[in-house]
């Protein structure tokens, strides 16, 4: 079974935020709540890049270890996905999760919380496959068409990505490849002097 | 006319210069970040390592997204939380308040309850107020409801969920939550009338050295004189009430009304404290429940009622007993009138 992964490639992101609409308008999520969204560092100076970054479906989730009701599973995908109906809206896993990824509906006076939301890598909920009631409650369930998540789909420039870990590692991989040139790859100048630097003589007495 | 266009005209002058400098502040934080970024992409073109150490740092970067924290990519905060919430927390306070249940259980098995030595009297004296006694069981009420609620909240995974089954269970942790959410308000309000109400008897005194040098007679059976308090009522009092039931409102406060914008570190660090504190009291408190119901004759009597015997006052708040019967009208001084009807 495939791993399905997220990657965002901060030399593709141009931060259009159409990764952001495509989601919103897809799910048709409720209004103060965004699944994705785009965040630029080093905005307007140089060494601007940007990142879009939603849900993870990590390995080992918080927030599925701190939910009170252990409403969380974990599809045959490693997609990480909750149920609705068990959910109590306590805001757990907003403290626990790194990304910032759950997100909670207004749902009464004084912030008083709904049911989280979060990003289902397009997959849906607990309910029956692309039926209403899990339209309504988690957005399309792409992956049970056959089709990737929106978001990564709809990237103009193909910096996200989502789907099986092993076509996105050879993607990137060949990304990688092409853009680095010779000695500069990642890291190399810092580790081994700069390309064209005059070679170190060895040292007096060594070995050849 | 002219006058008003000259102080907009200055108005205007000084948004402008502190806009400038503001501005000027916040490029200057941005820049060696940002300029580290640039020069790094000269020297080693695609090594963005200055860049992904900013996402790590979990500083608030420019998003379109309006929310709470949106700016953070990464906030490395929640894995602290999760480690001590669901570690050491629930595991020690789970022993804890397990060990004190035990605790007590041995000790009514080999002390009993603490009986009074004389007679009862049938002379009542008033103990508790009717204003103090409502506050009090406001207090008690609210505080066993908030116990029981937010013990489903950490406990509940372990020990009820196996036995509920999921659906049940997120009925049962849904009525907690918001059980908990409105009571813990008013928990905190009875908490503050009780305080008002009961802190000019719970100041400490000289006479409180001779019960700790005796250990309050908890284990001699020695009655040792006090006044309205004893000095492990104090203790409760400071410790319990003023301290840690305090100290939980607040930081339950800050959990219960997320419209103000707190950031995931202050609710985190609210969360720890909440529960670290409220672990730390419900153990305590049940020692004080134990030795105000089962473990003491007579005790539980002035805060039903609010009148003790005589007897009983005499025997646990001596100093306290001598006050009152000075302060009497004379008439109803030391048994001189029949016991009153309510008897």
């Amino acid at each position: 079974m495939a791993r399905m992964k997220f990657i965002c490639d901060t030399e593709r992101c141009i931060e259009c935020n159409g990764c952001v609409t495509a989601c919103k308008n897809e799910h048709e999520v409720p209004w103060g709540v965004n699944r994705r969204r785009v965040v630029a560092i080093n905005d307007g100076v140089p060494g601007e890049r940007s990142l879009s970054v939603a849900c993870m479906h990590c390995s080992d989730a918080p927030c599925m270890a701190v939910c009170p009701v252990d409403c969380f599973y974990r599809t045959d995908e490693g997609v990480v996905l909750h149920d609705k109906n068990l959910c109590i809206g306590c805001g757990y896993c907003f403290y626990a999760c790194p990304f910032g990824a759950p997100q909670f509906p207004q749902a009464g006076a004084f912030g008083l919380r709904g049911k989280m939301d979060k990003c289902t890598f397009c997959a849906g909920g607990p309910e029956e496959n692309g039926s209403e009631a899990e339209f309504r409650k988690y957005g399309r369930n792409r992956l049970a068409e056959g089709k990737l998540p929106l978001c990564a789909e709809v990237c103009s420039t193909k910096a996200l990505l989502g789907g099986d870990a092993d076509v996105l590692a050879d993607i990137y991989r060949q990304r990688v490849m092409t853009r680095g040139k010779g000695a500069d790859i990642w890291g190399w100048s810092t580790a081994y002097g700069k390309p064209d630097a005059p070679a170190q003589p060895p040292a007096a007495g060594g070995k050849s | 006319m002219k006058r008003d266009t000259t102080i907009l005209q200055r108005a205007l002058w000084m948004v402008c210069v502190l806009g400038a400098l503001l501005g000027g502040t916040a490029s200057l934080a941005a820049g060696p970040a940002a300029a580290e970024q640039a020069q790094r992409q000269q020297s080693q073109p695609l090594n963005n390592a200055p860049v992904w150490r900013e996402v790590r740092s979990g500083e608030q970067h420019v998003t379109n997204i309006k929310g709470v924290d949106t700016g953070v990519l990464i906030q490395s905060g929640g894995q602290t939380w999760r480690t001590l919430r669901n570690g050491p927390i629930t595991l020690y306070g789970g022993i804890a308040l397990c060990a004190m249940v035990v605790l007590l259980a041995v000790f009514f098995r080999l002390r009993g309850p603490i009986m009074l030595s004389g007679e009862k009297t049938g002379r009542m004296i008033e103990r508790f107020s009717t204003l103090e006694r409502t506050a009090h069981w406001s207090m008690a009420i609210s505080f066993c409801v908030l116990a029981a609620s937010g013990l489903v909240m950490l406990f509940g995974k372990h020990v009820l969920l196996p036995v509920f089954g999921y659906t049940l269970f997120s009925v049962v942790a849904v009525v907690c939550k918001n059980v908990h959410n409105f009571v813990g308000p008013l928990f905190i309000m009875s908490v503050l009338v009780f305080i008002v109400l009961f802190v000019r008897d719970n100041v400490w005194r000289s006479i409180d050295a001779l019960w700790i040098r005796k250990a309050g007679g908890l284990l001699s059976g020695e009655h040792v004189p006090s006044y309205r308090f004893n000095f492990g009522e104090k203790t409760w009092f400071w410790l319990g009430v003023v301290g840690l039931s305090m100290l939980v409102g607040v930081s339950g406060l800050v959990l219960n009304f997320p419209n103000f914008g707190q950031g995931r570190f202050v609710m985190q660090g609210a969360s720890i404290i909440h529960v670290t504190g409220a672990l730390v009291v419900m153990t305590l408190s049940l020692a004080h429940i134990y030795i105000g119901s089962i473990g003491m004759e007579g005790a539980l009597d002035g805060m039903k009622t609010g009148q003790v015997d005589e007897a009983w006052a005499k025997e646990h708040h001596e100093l306290w007993y001598d006050e009152a019967l000075q302060s009497r009208p004379a008439e109803t001084h030391a048994g001189s009138m029949p016991a009153p009807a309510r008897v």
